[in-house]
C-alpha cells in the first residue's frame, strides 16, 4: 500500500514538472528550473555516496567540470557528435574518480571530505593553469548544442531543453532509485550504519564503497556535459569547492538517503539564492543562518520533514 | 512599465502633455561582491552616475519621445553561472534590451557565448579577454581594449629601455594576462631580449617570496608583474625585501591608495605601469577631472582608474540609441554603435578607426601610456607607441 | 645553497601561519571530533577587528590585538554553545553542515563590515636583515619567533595545567574522563575559546605581514585541514610539523619545480602521506 502511494506520488510529481513550462510565463523561471534539474543529477549521485554510504565527498563539483571539459574537448577535437560526448563523458570521469577514489577511501569520516575536497582543488588548479588544453580561466565558449540548425527541435528555446533534462533527470533518479532498492544499495547503507561489521561478515566493503563513489562521480559527469551543452560556455569558476558544497547541501536540505530529497534539495539551492536577492548583501549571511537553523531544526530534511507530516496523517484517518 | 504609466500620469496632471517622458530600463550584469567587485563595483556606480547626468541633461531623444534612463543592476560575482543567470534575468524577466557593466572575463565570455541570440545589445567594459571581440558578435561592443594590444605597445617600450633578460611574475592563469605577456614577449624578442622565466601566482596569493627568490636568482634586467592590484602590490614590497634592484614594470591599473596600503612609497618609487590610458588624477582630461569630482561626491570614494570603462559605455549607448532614432529596435541600435564617432562626454582617451569609436568587431581602442610611481604618485610619463588600426586588422583576422 | 635557505626561511615564515591555524582546528577536531570550517573565516575576522581598532580608534597594535582575542575568546564560546552544541549527538555530516553555514554567515559579515578590498594592519617594522646573503624583513621574523612562542604557550597549557590535562583526558578517553570527574559541559566552551584566539593570532600575523581579504579565510581553512592531515588529525605535535613542512614544500615546489602548480605539488605530498601513514606524520597507529 504504502508503495503504491510513493509511486503515485512520483508519477504526480513527474506530471507536474512536464506541465510546469506551460505554466511558467517567465522564460527566465524555465532557464533556472532546467538549472535546477541539472542540480537534480548531480545531487542524486552525491545522494549515494554521502546519503547511503555515509561518506561525505566535496568533490562533486570537480567531477561535473571532468563531464564538462571531456564532453566539450572530444566534440573540438575528435569531432564526435554531441550525443556521443555526453554519453562519453560519464565514463571519463569515471577513470578519474577510479584513480581518485581508490586512495581516499583508504581512510574514513573527515579524512575522506577533506582529501576529496583537496581532489577538487587539484581538478580546479589544473583546469585554470592546463592553457593548452582547457583555455585556462578563458573558459570554452561556443560549445554546441545538442541538435545542429535543422534538427527535429530547436535546441535553442529553453523550453525544449527543459524536456531533454528532465528526461535524463528522471532516468537518472529512476536508476539511483534502482540501485539503492537493489542487493548493493543495502550494502551501501549498511556501510554507513556499521562498516566493520560489513567487514565482519565476509564482503569486501571497499569494492562497494568504490561503486558508490565511481556511479556518483559518473552522474556528476553526466550533469556537467549537460550544463556544458545547455551553457554554450565553461571555465573552472563553476567548478571549485562552492559548489561541491552546494552538492552536499543539495542533499541535507532536500533529505539524505532518500530518493525524494535530492530533488528537493537541487531545487532549493538554485532557487533559495534567488529569493535571497531582496536581502542583497545579506544574502550570505541570510544564506549560511538559513543551513544552520535547517541542520538543527530539521536534520533529516525537507523529505523526511513530510514524511513525518504524512504518516501523522495516516495515523489520525 | 509600471514606472513608465506613473511618470505619464504625473506628466498628464501637471498639464505639460507636449512630449512624453518615457522610462527607459537599462541593465547592469557586474561583480558587487567576491574578488571581482574591485572592478565591479565603481563599474556599476559609473553607469548611475552616467544615467544620473543624462537624465539631469534632458535624457535620451528618440523622435518626439524624451527617455529617463533607470538603471537595474544584478550582482554577477564574477562567475559565469551567476552572469548567465543575472542577464537571463534582465532580458526574460525585467524586459532590458540593453546591458552595461562586465568587468570580469569569465563572466563575460559566459554571457558573450549566447547574447547573440538575444534581443538585445551588451555593451562590455573592464574585461580584457581578446576572444571576447574575435567572434564579431554583431549585437556586442567593448570599451577596454584586449590585453595584447597593450601588452605588444608595452614590449615594445621595455626593448626601446635596453633591456634584454626580464623576468616574468604574473596570474599567467588568467587568460588575458598570459596574452599580455606573449605580444610583450614578441615585441621583446624582436629587439634581441628574451623572457628568462614565467612564474605564476594565484588571485589569493599574498606571498610571492619563493617566486621572487628564483628570480633573484636568475640575475635578470628588468621584472615584469602582470596581475590583479590587491596582489601585485605586495610582490614590489617583496621584491625590495629579498633586495632585487632591477627595473620593476608591470600590468596592474592600480590607485595610488591600493599600493600604499600595502608597500611604502619608497618601495614603490620608481615602479613603471604599462597600461591603457585609464583613469589618474595627473594625466585625467578635463572630462577626467569632472568625472572624478563628480564620482567621488556622489558616492563618497574616489572611482577606480577603470570605472570609466562604464562611464563612457553608457554614452555611446546615448548617441547610438539617438542615432537609430529607436530604442526598441536592438538591431538597428547595435549597428549604430559600431557607426558613432566617440562621444563629447567620454573619459578615457579613444583612438578612433576610420573615425569610429568602435571598429568592426565591435572593439574600441584606447591610447596606452607609460605611468610611473614618482613620490607617491603614479605619475604619466609618455604615451607607449599603439597602434589602434593595425591592432583592429589584426583583430578581424582572428576567429575563435 | 642561498638560493635553498632562503626558500626554506620563506617556507618557514607561511608556515607558521599554517601552524597557529592548524592548532585551532586540531584541538577542535582532537577533543569534539569536529571538522570547524568557519575557522578561516573567524580566525580573519580576528584580523580585521585588529585593523580596526589600529586605524579607526587608534588603539596602539598590542592592546587592539589583545581586545581582539578577548572578543575571539567569547566568540568561540557563542560558536560552541549556540551552533555547534545544538548538533553535538547528531550524524558528524551534521556538524560539518553547520560548520558550512557558519563560514558563509562569517564570510558574509566580514564583506559587511569591513568591504571587499584588501586591509593590511599598518605596522612600523620595515627594516629588512640579510645573512650571507639570505634576506628576511623584520616583521617576518618577529611573526615567526610569535608562533614559536605561541606553540610553546600552547604546549605548556595541555601539559601543566589543571585544565589542560582535563582536555586531554576527554580527549583520550570521554567515558573515562566522565568517571574522573571532568566537567564535559565546561571543557567544549574552554577549546572553542583557546582555538578562536589562536585564529585571531593567525588573523593578525596574515593581516600584517600579507593582508585580508574576502576568500582569503577559507584558502587558510583548507589548508589548515591538509596540515592535520600531513601531522595526524588531534596532534599537537602533528600541527606543528605538519604546517612547517607544508609551507616549506609550497615554497620549494615554487621555486624549483612549478608555481603555477604549488598547491598541486603540496596535495600531492599529503595524499602520499595519507597512503603510506593513514595516521599522518605524527600521529599514533
Amino acid at each position: 500500500m504504502a508503495r503504491n502511494r510513493t509511486f503515485i506520488l512520483y508519477w504526480l510529481a513527474l506530471v507536474g514538472f512536464v506541465l510546469l513550462p506551460q505554466l511558467i510565463s517567465v522564460k527566465y523561471y524555465i532557464h533556472l528550473c532546467v538549472l535546477a534539474l541539472i542540480w537534480v543529477i548531480a545531487a542524486q549521485g552525491q545522494n549515494l555516496i554521502q546519503g547511503y554510504t555515509g561518506y561525505v565527498s566535496i568533490v562533486q563539483a570537480g567531477f561535473m567540470g571532468i563531464g564538462a571539459y571531456s564532453t566539450a574537448l572530444m566534440g573540438m577535437h575528435f569531432d564526435l557528435p554531441v550525443w556521443l560526448t555526453i554519453i562519453l563523458a560519464p565514463f571519463v570521469t569515471a577513470f578519474f574518480a577510479l584513480l581518485t577514489g581508490y586512495p581516499s577511501l583508504r581512510v574514513k569520516g573527515h579524512y575522506f571530505a577533506i582529501v576529496t575536497l583537496a581532489f577538487n582543488m587539484v581538478i580546479f588548479i589544473v583546469l585554470m593553469n592546463f592553457h593548452d588544453l582547457t583555455q585556462g580561466e578563458a573558459g570554452i565558449t561556443g560549445i554546441p548544442k545538442p541538435g545542429g540548425k535543422d534538427a527535429l527541435f530547436n535546441w535553442r528555446d529553453r523550453e525544449t531543453y527543459y524536456y531533454f533534462v528532465l528526461i535524463i533527470a528522471a532516468l537518472m533518479t529512476g536508476l539511483a532509485a534502482l540501485i539503492v532498492r537493489s542487493r548493493i544499495g543495502q550494502i551501501l547503507v549498511a556501510i554507513r550504519q556499521n562498516e566493520d561489521l560489513v567487514g565482519a561478515v565476509g564482503i569486501a566493503a571497499w569494492k562497494y564503497k568504490l561503486f558508490a563513489f565511481v556511479t556518483s562521480a559518473m552522474f556528476a559527469g553526466l550533469a556537467g556535459a549537460i550544463y556544458a551543452h545547455y551553457q554554450s560556455f565553461i571555465n573552472p569558476e563553476i567548478f571549485g569547492i562552492a559548489q561541491s558544497l552546494d552538492a552536499i547541501l543539495a542533499v541535507i536540505i532536500g533529505g539524505s538517503g532518500t530518493i525524494a530529497g535530492p530533488i528537493i534539495g537541487a531545487f532549493f539551492v538554485v532557487f533559495l539564492p534567488e529569493y535571497l536577492r531582496f536581502a542583497d548583501s545579506f544574502r550570505l549571511i541570510l544564506y549560511g543562518l538559513v543551513l544552520v537553523l535547517a541542520t538543527i531544526f530539521m536534520p533529516r530534511g525537507i523529505a523526511g520533514i513530510a514524511r513525518d507530516l504524512m504518516e501523522k496523517r495516516r495515523g489520525r484517518t | 512599465m509600471r514606472l513608465t504609466a506613473l511618470t505619464a500620469a504625473m506628466v498628464m496632471t501637471a498639464g505639460a502633455a507636449w512630449a512624453e517622458e518615457k522610462t527607459l530600463d537599462i541593465g547592469v550584469s557586474d561583480a558587487l561582491t567576491g574578488g571581482g567587485a574591485v572592478y565591479g563595483l565603481p563599474q556599476t556606480n559609473a553607469v548611475k552616475l552616467a544615467a544620473k547626468e543624462i537624465n539631469a541633461s534632458g535624457g535620451i531623444k528618440v523622435g518626439e519621445d524624451t527617455y529617463m534612463l533607470n538603471v537595474i543592476a544584478y550582482d554577477d560575482k564574477a562567475n559565469p553561472t551567476e552572469a548567465s543567470n543575472a542577464v537571463r534575468k534582465l532580458i526574460d524577466r525585467d524586459g532590458v534590451k540593453y546591458i552595461l557593466g562586465f568587468c570580469c572575463s569569465g563572466a563575460t565570455g559566459a554571457v558573450a557565448s549566447f547574447i547573440e541570440y538575444e534581443d538585445a545589445v551588451m555593451l562590455v567594459g573592464n574585461a580584457a579577454e581578446r576572444s571576447i571581440t574575435t567572434r564579431e558578435i554583431p549585437n556586442l561592443t567593448r570599451t577596454r581594449p584586449p590585453a595584447d594590444y597593450t601588452g605588444a605597445a608595452a614590449g615594445t617600450f621595455v626593448a626601446e629601455k635596453g633591456h634584454k633578460r626580464v623576468a616574468v611574475l604574473g596570474a599567467l592563469d588568467v587568460g588575458f594576462y598570459a596574452s599580455y605577456v606573449d605580444a610583450f614577449e614578441k615585441e621583446l624578442e624582436k629587439a634581441g631580449g628574451e623572457i628568462v622565466s614565467r612564474e605564476a601566482f594565484g588571485l589569493k596569493d599574498r606571498d610571492m617570496s619563493p617566486q621572487l627568490t628564483k628570480i633573484r636568482g636568475q640575475e635578470p634586467d628588468a621584472i615584469l608583474v602582470v596581475g590583479y592590484v590587491e596582489p601585485a602590490a605586495f610582490i614590489y614590497r617583496q621584491a625590495v625585501e629579498l633586495g632585487i634592484d632591477v627595473p620593476r614594470y608591470g600590468f596592474t591599473s592600480g590607485s595610488e591608495d591600493q599600493f600604499t596600503r600595502v608597500a611604502t612609497s619608497e618601495q614603490m618609487e620608481g615602479v613603471w605601469d604599462l597600461r591603457p590610458t585609464e583613469l589618474t588624477l595627473l594625466s585625467a582630461s578635463e572630462n577626467g577631472k569632472a568625472y572624478h569630482a563628480n564620482y567621488t561626491e556622489e558616492f563618497g570614494i574616489a572611482p577606480s582608474p577603470s570605472s570609466p570603462y562604464s562611464y563612457d559605455q553608457t554614452y555611446a549607448l546615448k548617441d547610438a540609441i539617438e542615432a537609430a532614432g529607436t530604442v526598441e529596435d536592438t538591431e538597428a541600435v547595435a549597428e549604430a554603435l559600431r557607426e558613432i564617432a566617440v562621444p563629447d562626454e567620454v573619459v578615457m582617451q579613444y583612438l578612433p578607426v576610420d573615425d569610429k569609436m568602435f571598429d568592426e568587431n565591435g572593439q574600441a581602442y584606447t591610447s596606452n601610456g607609460a605611468f610611473q610611481w614618482q613620490g607617491g604618485n603614479w605619475v604619466f610619463v609618455q604615451d607607449l607607441p599603439s597602434d589602434a588600426a593595425a591592432y583592429s586588422a589584426f583583430l578581424s583576422t582572428l576567429d575563435d | 645553497m642561498v638560493e635553498v635557505l632562503q626558500q626554506i626561511i620563506n617556507g618557514i615564515a607561511i608556515g607558521g601561519v599554517y601552524v597557529l591555524i592548524a592548532l585551532g582546528l586540531t584541538t577542535v577536531f582532537g577533543i569534539l571530533g569536529i571538522a570547524h570550517f568557519a575557522h578561516g573565516s573567524v580566525s580573519m575576522f580576528g584580523g580585521y577587528l585588529t585593523f580596526f581598532f589600529v586605524t579607526s580608534w587608534g588603539i596602539p597594535l598590542l592592546l587592539a590585538i589583545l581586545i581582539a582575542l578577548l572578543v575571539g575568546l567569547v566568540l568561540g564560546v557563542l560558536i560552541e554553545l549556540l551552533a555547534y552544541r545544538p548538533v553535538r549527538d547528531a550524524n558528524h555530516i551534521n556538524a560539518f553542515i553547520v560548520a558550512l553555514g557558519l563560514t558563509m554567515m562569517v564570510e558574509g559579515i566580514n564583506l559587511e563590515l569591513f568591504g571587499h578590498e584588501q586591509v593590511v594592519i599598518p605596522t612600523d617594522f620595515s627594516r629588512v636583515f640579510n645573512i650571507g646573503g639570505v634576506t628576511i624583513p623584520e616583521l617576518r621574523l618577529y611573526v615567526i619567533l610569535a608562533a614559536a612562542l605561541l606553540i610553546a604557550a600552547m604546549t605548556v597549557f595541555v601539559e601543566r595545567t589543571k585544565t589542560g590535562q582535563a582536555i586531554r583526558a576527554v580527549a583520550e578517553n570521554r567515558d573515562a574522563a566522565i568517571l574522573m570527574g571532568v566537567n564535559v559541559k565546561t571543557i567544549p566552551l574552554v577549546v572553542f575559546a583557546i582555538s578562536t584566539a589562536l585564529g585571531v593570532c593567525a588573523g593578525v600575523m596574515v593581516g600584517s605581514l600579507f593582508a585580508i581579504a574576502p576568500g582569503i579565510g577559507e584558502g587558510l581553512v583548507v589548508k589548515g585541514f591538509a596540515v592535520l592531515i600531513l601531522g595526524g588529525l588531534g596532534s599537537i605535535p602533528g600541527a606543528v610539523v605538519g604546517g612547517l613542512v607544508l609551507g616549506i614544500t609550497e615554497a620549494l615546489a615554487a621555486g624549483f619545480i612549478s608555481s603555477a602548480y604549488k598547491d598541486v605539488i603540496a596535495f600531492v605530498v599529503m595524499i602520499s602521506v595519507l597512503l603510506f601513514r593513514p595516521q599522518g606524520l605524527m600521529g599514533k597507529a
